[in-house]
């Protein structure tokens, strides 16, 4: 014969062992990917971290002439000029304005080093490489060619690698004077 | 006896006089000539004076030269120059002296050389003295020179007060018989001027006085009013004679005039009295005594019988006024009645402006306890302006100290997203770590949270400082519209202070009008009392007017009934 309160107590143990377990999304599975978010506009866009150098607000930006729209100028950061690339020109997103709430994010790879312009650092998260969809049919031109994938909640991952790669970065015009 | 009365008199008196003037003249004469003789002994003796001391310097002149020549000393010529300075002196004043003898005269002429002379001699031989030595002065001396001349002076001198002497002795002795010469006749004179004047005096008793004795007995009998002595008239020419006739006249005078009154007195006024002459006093008052008489007795008649018919017209009037008068005192009697009624509106009148001037009175403290109210409220004005002044002051520090909160704030506000961004920058760096990284990333996680919170955090102070910020704003708006209401009202307050000030003012004047007008309402109280009084007393005056009345009335009856009697009794008279 079993206790009544003791039997109860048990049960009400169990359950609440149940709820106390974390609620861990199902091991992901194969390898993860440390994403650095950030938002531009009110869209949510994300790059690797592993080519992310750091993070800077955006101080004494010097507009550079005869540049494409997108190259907002050069900083100096830690006595390195780095360029600026505005990446709302590429997704046509509107433009607010510059304020000095903006940041800069610092990637590197294929020995260019450049400043990448964020609205709102959001901060690092980890997501498993294979719950990144493939680009949305929408998606078109240097936007699908910019695009790894598309994560949770509309979270766009971009790849760092083929932005650094494209050739229309390396910048070469000259003004008849 | 041929002579009158001022003649014998004049007679007598007059022998007397003459023996008196001239016992008078010899008298004086013997005195002028006593004082001459003793004005001439002051005068010898003033000449022997005057001779000694010319004698006196002409022996000190000597003295001194003989002290000289013995000892050479110039100290012994002291009396030298003295007696040779005062014989010259005494000389001329001797001149002087006896200039009215020329025997004297000649005498002190010859004196002048022979002084001179013994002069030059001592003073020879002083300077002989002075040049050589004693032996020359004595040889000098020795040759008698000086003694000689001495001798002269000395001899000249005795001569003069011998002849003044003599001449002394001849003056006194005929001083001497004039002033026996004048004793006699003093004595004689004056025995006979007293046997003289005895003899009138006797003389003049026996035939005047006794026969102004008799008159006299007449008149103090005539004084009495004794007419009928008569006076015994003798044959005598001279003044007394003319007084005893003329004492008989006066009498006989006297007693017609006393028949004439004797007349009058018995009513008949026809006798006519005759003066004596034109400076007959009492014939002439007499005369006008009678006419006068006559004249009034005849106007006493006519007005006699103009006093009866007045007297009767005097009692018709008499009866009239006396009715007139008791109209009038009943005319009076109702005019004080009112006047009684008038004093008494008055008497309220002045108790009511009494009133009115002790509510004035009131009114003047309330003003003074309003004005000062008013000051008091102008003093708590200016309080709470001091007071407004601090607050706003507080206000603006408050608003001040929020606006540095919310500089703090935005420095706070940027350390959070610096903190942010260093967290993120850990995790990055924490990501490139790979495995070992991990704690670290959970570190930079939980950093970012913080700043996270601290972002919301700052926000809300943000929100709340800003609600701080406009509840500032409108406490200061407030704060300065307050100051500006207790301004206007700081305003108002003198305003209705003045306003209150005048009203004191205008209270005060309207108190003292009200005073004033108490105080004439008093005198107007008083003046009707006597008003009343007076009429109380015109009352009396009038009653006693209508007793008057009926005693005039009564009055002029016994006037009438005098006038009939007063006819009655002139009647009696003959004119």
């Amino acid at each position: 014969m079993t206790d009544p309160g003791a039997e109860a107590e048990r049960i009400l143990r169990a359950r609440a062992q149940a709820l106390a377990q974390p609620t861990s999304s199902a091991p992901p599975s194969g390898t993860m990917l440390e994403l650095l978010e950030f938002r531009l506009a009110s869209e949510r866009y994300a790059v690797e971290t592993r080519h992310v150098q750091d993070v800077h607000p955006l101080r004494d930006l010097t507009p550079l002439p005869c540049t494409p729209p997108f190259v907002l100028g050069i900083v100096n950061v830690r006595g390195r000029i780095l360029p600026v690339l505005d990446l709302k020109k590429f997704f046509d997103l509107p433009e607010p304005g510059l304020t000095d709430l903006h940041r800069i994010i610092l990637v590197r790879g294929n020995d260019l080093e450049l400043g990448v312009l964020a609205d709102v650092i959001v901060g690092v998260r980890s997501v498993a490489a294979g719950s990144l969809q493939p680009s949305l049919p929408t998606f078109e031109g240097i936007r699908a060619a910019y695009l790894k994938g598309i994560g949770e909640e509309r979270l766009v991952v971009l790849d760092v690698d083929a932005i650094l790669a494209d050739p229309k970065l390396i910048v070469d015009e000259e003004v008849d004077s | 006896m041929k002579w009158n009365v001022g003649t014998k008199i004049s007679v007598g008196f007059g022998v007397t006089l003459a023996i008196f003037v001239i016992v008078g003249t010899i008298s004086y004469e013997s005195v002028t000539k006593q004082t001459e003789a003793a004005a001439w002994v002051a005068h010898t003796r003033e000449v022997g004076n005057q001779l000694d001391q010319l004698m006196s310097a002409m022996q000190d002149a000597e003295t001194g030269q003989r002290g000289y020549l013995i000892t050479g000393a110039d100290s012994y010529l002291a009396p030298y120059t003295d007696g040779a300075g005062r014989a010259e002196e005494v000389r001329r004043q001797l001149a002087q002296l006896v200039a009215d003898n020329p025997a004297q005269q000649a005498r002190v002429q010859a004196l002048a050389p022979l002084v001179t002379e013994k002069l030059s001699e001592l003073q020879q031989a002083i300077d002989v003295r002075k040049s050589r030595d004693f032996a020359a002065a004595q040889s000098l001396i020795l040759t008698d020179r000086g003694k000689k001349s001495m001798d002269a002076i000395r001899a000249l001198i005795r001569e003069m007060i011998g002849e003044e002497e003599d001449l002394l002795k001849v003056r006194a002795a005929s001083a001497q018989s004039d002033a026996l010469e004048a004793k006699w006749t003093i004595v004689l004179g004056t025995l006979a001027a007293l046997i003289l004047a005895g003899l009138a005096g006797l003389m003049i008793t026996r035939n005047i006085a006794g026969p102004l004795k008799n008159l006299t007995g007449v008149a103090e009998r005539i004084t009495l009013g004794d007419l009928s002595t008569a006076v015994t008239v003798d044959e005598r020419s001279d003044e007394v004679g003319a007084l005893n006739r003329a004492f008989d006249r006066m009498t006989r005078s006297l007693r017609t005039m006393a028949g004439a009154a004797e007349q009058i007195a018995a009513g008949d006024l026809r006798a006519s009295l005759q003066p004596q002459s034109p400076n007959d006093v009492l014939g002439n008052a007499f005369a006008r005594m009678t006419d006068n008489l006559r004249r009034q007795i005849g106007g006493i008649v006519e007005g006699a019988a103009v006093l009866g018919a007045a007297a009767s017209e005097i009692v018709a009037s008499t009866a009239q006024f006396a009715s007139g008068a008791s109209e009038s005192a009943a005319a009076v009697s109702e005019t004080t009645t009112t006047v009684e009624e008038i004093r008494q509106t008055a008497q309220l009148a002045n108790q009511k402006a009494r009133s009115v001037a002790d509510s004035a009175q009131k009114a003047v403290q309330i003003s003074h306890s309003g004005r000062k109210s008013t000051e008091d409220a102008t003093a708590g004005m200016g309080r709470i302006r001091t007071q407004m002044e601090a607050i706003a002051e507080s206000m603006m520090r408050l608003s001040e100290q929020s606006q540095t909160i919310g500089q703090i704030i935005a420095t706070v506000e940027d350390l959070a997203a610096q903190s942010n961004l260093l967290a993120v920058n850990a995790a990055i760096e924490a990501a490139k770590a790979g495995e070992y990284g991990k704690g670290f990333g959970v570190v930079a996680q939980e950093v970012k949270s913080l700043a996270e919170q601290s972002r919301q955090a700052t926000d809300r102070v943000r929100t709340i400082l800003n609600d701080i910020q406009k509840a500032t704003t409108a406490a200061v708006m407030a704060t300065e519209q307050g100051g500006k209401a207790v301004e206007a009202g700081g305003k108002q307050t003198d305003l209705a202070g003045e306003s209150i000030a005048a009203l004191a003012g205008s209270v005060s004047e309207a108190a003292q009008a009200a005073t004033q007008i108490a105080a004439s309402s008093q005198q107007q109280l008083v003046g009707m009392d006597q008003v009343a009084g007076a009429m109380e007393n015109i009352k009396q005056a009038s009653t006693q007017n209508v007793a008057s009345a009926n005693q005039l009335e009564t009055a002029a009856r016994n006037l009438d009934d005098l006038g009939r009697r007063l006819k009655q009794l002139v009647e009696s008279y003959t004119v």
